[in-house]
């Protein structure tokens, strides 16, 4: 094969597999959300993107050999993910309050502490992430991290209760008409900590 | 000639065309200077974020979910077993990473040893953001993406130090060509996907994502009061992100549309940056527009010097 047909075969493999994880995040985003088709249609969409998961030799059928193959390309190349950011629509931002409570009952809140705005919005990525994800075995034990991480600033306390919590968005009519954000409440979880043995 | 040969030859006029290195000197300083202000913005946080005890404590599951889709994708996790054995702990071993990608970010904005520089850089930065892909967001892929292409590319380009301190020869105008359509390809794709995503959502037809990506925090540096003077603009906004990016991959190779898409995808992401504080998402989004569209669209390309070499003369008319 000569330098040149490489370079050609590259191409085209390298681009089919960026618009197949495209299409098939597209086509999980049409399963998953309210757009403008009808939500009988949120099967067919599913079923197109497992299509394209075995498309991408990603389903479980595939040989593991090939499967990680094709996964490691997609990660070392960055195009293991689609690009539709802020779409179809704009959901509200979930958020973590602690709630600390101190062996002499007082109480105190705080939310997770990051220094700079860069860290900030990583933090909110990784909230939205948790926020909006079905899968309470992944949810659980990021929270519990960040509990830990509070813990730590905050060693007197005894028992933390975090709470996630999502900011609904008003609308520009009911903004207008006086009615701002609002919290919804998503999920709680409370962890006791021994309290901290005191400085020599 | 057949209709089989007149197609080879146009895909091969498509893939290799001959181009100066532009492009790639954009791409090189935009790219590091964004992994400069990524080192620098998250400096503080680096070990909170990035650690496996201490902090958010996060990269070990992370690592443990990455090993589940492949176990050969680079994670700090093996710079730390390797700085285990050298007897050094967690967090000095996060702190060489942070030191290492600094560097190897100020070697590929001014061009010294730009190849290593770029293997280095793409290595520490993917295992960076593997081992933190809770916290990771969209604009850590893009920043792969340039980096795997930067790698890849002919370096070094004409204004690099190595070209003009260690005498390193032109490179190959086809090759340079074939990496440019590359990126441009790429652009395309990234556009079109995200345009109809937002297509299928009413509200970017009616202008109320655009209010809601305006007050959502942590996106919500204009006060709501100040963004109600500007609600009639909103469904034109809304609109026009959708048919700027939707038609993007048709548009902006036509010579008569190209530069007013150009300009209108970068006042987009200009706008995104100011309004909405995604400064690095704003960067590195312009930097990949400039290098794939900027020279020959916004300014005139600058010409191919004589001593380009070239292989690829089957793609030459």
């Amino acid at each position: 094969m000569s330098r040149q047909k490489f370079y050609v075969a590259g191409y085209f493999i390298h681009f089919f597999l960026i618009a197949t994880v495209a299409t098939r995040e597209f086509f999980w985003v049409l399963s998953q959300s309210r757009t403008i088709f009808s939500s009988s249609l949120n099967q067919t969409w599913r079923k197109a993107e497992e299509a394209s998961s075995v498309a991408l030799l990603q389903d479980p059928h595939t040989p593991s050999g090939l499967r990680q193959a094709t996964a490691t390309y997609l990660h070392l190349a960055g195009i293991e993910s689609g690009y539709g950011f802020f779409a179809p629509n704009i959901t509200g931002q979930c958020k973590l309050v602690f709630e600390l409570h101190y062996p002499d009952g007082r109480t105190e809140s705080a939310v997770p502490a990051v220094s700079s705005d860069a860290s900030g919005l990583r933090v909110a990525t990784l909230l939205d992430k948790i926020g909006w994800s079905k899968y309470d075995a992944l949810r659980e034990p990021i929270i519990k991290m960040f509990t830990q991480a509070a813990w730590r600033e905050h060693r007197d306390a005894t028992m933390i209760r975090a709470v996630l919590g999502m900011v609904v968005l008003p609308t520009i009519d009911e903004y207008e008409n006086g009615i701002g954000s609002s919290n919804e409440f998503l999920y709680s979880y409370e962890y006791k900590f021994e309290p901290a043995a005191p400085k020599p | 000639m057949s209709r089989a040969q007149f197609a080879r030859r146009r895909l091969l006029e498509f893939l290799f065309p001959q181009e100066s290195d532009t492009w790639l000197s954009i791409l090189r300083v935009g790219v590091a200077a964004q992994l400069l202000v990524f080192c620098f913005s998250i400096r503080s946080d680096w070990r909170y974020l990035l650690a496996a005890s201490g902090g958010l404590s996060s990269r070990g599951l992370a690592e443990k979910i990455l090993s589940l889709e492949s176990v050969f994708v680079p994670r700090l996790g093996w710079f730390v077993n390797l700085g285990t054995q050298a007897g050094l702990n967690e967090q000095r071993v996060l702190a060489i990473v942070w030191f290492a990608l600094t560097i190897a970010a100020f070697l590929l904005l001014i061009g010294l040893f730009c190849r290593t520089a770029a293997i280095t850089a793409w290595l520490l930065h993917l295992a960076t953001i593997k081992s933190g892909d809770f916290v990771a967001y969209g604009v850590d892929n893009f920043v792969t993406i340039a980096l795997f292409y930067l790698m890849l590319a002919p370096l070094p380009d004409r204004y690099s130090v190595d070209a003009r301190w260690r005498k390193f020869p032109a490179q190959d105008r086809h090759l340079l060509g074939f990496w440019r359509r590359v990126l441009q390809t790429h652009l395309c794709l990234i556009y079109f996907f995200g345009g109809i995503a937002k297509d299928v959502g009413v509200g970017w037809w009616n202008g109320e994502a655009v209010w809601r990506a305006l007050i959502r925090p942590p996106f919500n540096l204009i006060p709501p009061q100040t963004l109600l003077h500007w609600k009639i603009l909103f469904p034109a906004v809304g609109v026009a992100t959708v048919i700027l990016e939707t038609a993007y991959p048709f548009l902006i190779w036509q010579k008569s549309t190209a530069r007013t898409w150009l300009i209108g995808v970068l006042t987009m992401h200009i706008a995104i940056g100011a309004a909405m504080g995604m400064y690095l998402f704003a960067l590195i989004m312009i930097v990949l527009n400039l290098a794939a569209f900027g020279p020959g669209v916004l300014w005139r390309q600058s010409k191919v010097t004589s001593n380009c070499r070239s292989y690829a003369n089957t793609a030459a008319p």
